[in-house]
């Protein structure tokens, strides 16, 4: 396999940001005419002009990569760890999945055990990570969770009079 | 008028005065920690606001601001990993200092720039404001788009790498912007039939996104022994006093390098997408060009890092006054701080300073007095900034990932804002990865519905005729403002190669 005709990551990007910008323009036709009266703008003049600018820089970025056999601005290639393979996918998909897992908890299990065990793999995921010793990284973290959980009851519930939700069952 | 003497002895009373200290620690922690910026802090921080007094909430804001922008040089000097962008350029001069035995030295230099720096800006920021407030009351909404207008541009403009890059960045923010309610008419934009979305995207999770989840996700691709750079086990062991500044160094800089340096941060700070970096940056520049030795420049002068940190504290100042005057966040900070008057019902730009003189004169004092906080915390703290970078990172991304999410809940009692807060996260991280720039996409989320209003507006009245725009001597002067940066900072460089 040469790669020469294959796209690249960034061609695949500005693929994906066309077809977001599709879905975009799909819902510009609900909004009416651009000039309302003929000639004052309305509720779809901007989303067209922006639908229309991301179409033209978005495609310039497209055929500029599919031009180039390699692209030129290619990320950075990510660092080794120790003790995470590759964590370039594998560090920001386990925070994404801890972060989903707290949103859809808060409210079923209130505050105090979803960010208990949010902010304990949170913790474990960097303490692990940095020493590699899973032992000490789950006493670490557990403890970090505790005070984290309780720092942010005492400063959004008791200090700032802000609603967090408690186990309600 | 604005009573600057009642602003600072507000700011002396017991609450605004522990806010100002309390944001002054938070942005000197989070400027020093290498990832974290000033920036980061003030997105944390807007959830908090919720639930404090606007005078209180922007008091501590300038403490953050000005302690995080001073605080990015810290760890460039020490490990020559600066903090946050704005130390960049401090640290060239600040750590080939530190290599030959001056870093006490160095940071204490470091620390009487920026004090010199953050107070001039202050200063200008109490003399200007008024007058072009004042000024700004008499823009129509024409000027007000070509104001905005020259706002997007040049922000756009200004961003690093791929223009193009930055242009989809701004025009996905300004899309974002255009979800929910028409501002001219109630009607429902592209909301996919959810009644989440007819109430639009908050900035909040916007905020956060961007900076915040964005920030997590990337610190998580990088591993421990990268971050944290090199062990404090070879530092010095120094003590407070040697961070009192040498003032024999401090004449042979002289009193007018602080001050030009000063004003040229105050000047860049006014200009949208102006920036810590850029200000410090073309400082460095204008001392080296003038400076008797030019060949110190880089291999640990004093000059050159005083031109830099004082031209980056002073774009506090600077950077304040056409957020405040005429509505125009120039940068990151000044975007979210945008979002911090929002929260409270007050809508930075023309009347602001005359409707609410007794909320704003404090910010000034704040700004001010913060300044010269940075002297204070560097003999007080000196001998543990070596340490700073070495904070276990489970407990600092634990507190991010907890406070984020937890803070656009608490702050909007919405679990959608929290997954649309996860969704631009994730987004932001893709965007980075690519090298798309986060900056402009956060100014068209702010500046998107004014863009829109001021520009539909403006043909409403002029019925159809765009020429509107250029009838107007201010629009007219914004305009051709817009079109002369587009020459200055895109066009000319091209041409020159």
């Amino acid at each position: 396999m040469t790669g020469s005709a294959r796209p690249n990551g960034q061609a695949i990007f500005a693929l994906v940001l066309l077809m977001a910008n599709t879905v975009y323009a799909s819902q510009i036709f609900k909004l009416g005419v651009p000039f309302s009266n003929g000639v004052e703008p309305g509720a779809s003049f901007l989303p067209v002009l922006l639908s229309a600018v991301l179409y033209l820089a978005a495609g310039r970025i497209l055929i500029a990569e599919l031009r180039n056999s390699r692209s030129v601005e290619a990320p950075a290639a990510d660092a080794k760890s120790d003790h995470v393979p590759a964590i370039g996918i594998v560090g920001p998909l386990v925070i994404a999945i801890l972060t989903m897992g707290f949103a859809a908890g808060l409210e079923r299990v209130g505050y105090i055990a979803a960010a208990g065990a949010y902010t304990f793999a949170v913790a474990l995921y960097f303490n692990f990570e940095g020493g590699g010793r899973l032992m000490r990284s789950v006493i670490v973290s557990a403890m970090t969770g505790v005070l984290i959980t309780s720092f942010g009851w005492l400063f959004f519930v008791k200090l700032f009079d802000l609603y967090l939700p408690t186990w309600s069952y | 008028m604005l009573d600057l003497l009642g602003g600072f002895s507000t700011l002396f009373t017991l609450w605004p005065f522990l806010y100002l200290v309390g944001g002054f620690l938070l942005g000197l922690f989070f400027g020093a920690i290498p990832g974290l910026t000033a920036t980061l802090a003030i997105a944390l921080l807007l959830p908090f606001t919720f639930g404090m007094e606007v005078t209180n909430a922007l008091v501590m804001v300038m403490g953050i601001y000005m302690a995080g922008i001073y605080a990015g040089s810290i760890t460039g000097i020490t490990l020559n990993i600066p903090g946050a962008p704005s130390g960049a350029i401090t640290s060239i001069d600040g750590h080939a200092l530190m290599k030959k035995g001056e870093g006490a030295q160095a940071l204490s230099l470091d620390a009487f720039a920026s004090s010199v720096g953050g107070m001039v800006g202050a200063l200008i920021l109490m003399l200007l404001a008024q007058p072009i407030g004042a000024l700004a009351l008499y823009f129509r909404t024409p000027e007000k788009f070509s104001l905005v207008l020259l706002a997007v541009v040049t922000v756009t403009i200004v961003s690093r790498g791929s223009l193009w890059k930055a242009i989809i960045a701004m025009t996905l923010g300004l899309m974002i912007s255009t979800v929910g309610i028409d501002p001219m008419v109630p009607k429902g934009r592209f909301d996919f039939g959810s009644y989440h979305l007819v109430e639009g995207i908050g900035l909040l999770p916007a905020v956060i996104g961007l900076f915040a989840i964005c920030e997590l996700l990337v610190q998580a691709t990088i591993p421990a022994r990268n971050a944290m750079g090199v062990a404090v086990a070879d530092m010095p062991r120094l003590r407070h006093r040697d961070f009192v500044p040498d003032f024999r160094i401090v004449r042979e800089i002289g009193a007018w390098l602080y001050i030009k340096s000063s004003i040229i941060g105050v000047l860049i700070g006014m200009l949208p997408g102006g920036g810590a970096s850029m200000a410090s940056f073309i400082a460095y520049a204008e001392a080296k060009r003038t400076a008797k030795k030019p060949e110190e420049f880089g291999q640990g002068s004093h000059q050159g890092l005083a031109a830099s940190e004082s031209a980056n504290n002073a774009m506090c100042g600077g950077a304040i006054i056409p957020l405040l005057t005429l509505g125009i966040p120039g940068d990151a900070v000044t975007a979210i701080i945008f979002g911090v008057f929002l929260i409270h019902g007050l809508v930075p730009g023309p009347g602001l300073l005359t409707q609410h003189a007794d909320a704003i004169a404090p910010m000034f004092a704040a700004l001010f007095v913060a300044s010269a906080f940075v002297m204070v915390s560097v003999i007080a703290f000196g001998p543990f900034y070596m340490r700073l970078a070495q904070i276990n990172r489970g407990v600092l991304y634990g507190f991010i990932a907890m406070i984020s999410m937890a803070g656009v809940y608490a702050s909007s009692f919405s679990g959608f804002q929290m997954w649309m807060a996860l969704a631009i996260g994730i987004f932001a991280f893709a965007l980075r990865r690519f090298g798309y720039p986060a900056v402009p996409m956060l100014m068209g989320v702010i500046l998107g519905p004014y863009l829109e209003k001021f520009l539909r507006g403006s043909m409403i009245v002029s019925q159809g005729d765009p020429l509107i725009f250029v009838t107007s001597p201010f629009s007219l002067m914004f305009l051709v403002m817009t079109a002369v940066f587009i020459w200055l900072l895109r066009l000319r460089p091209g041409v020159r190669g």
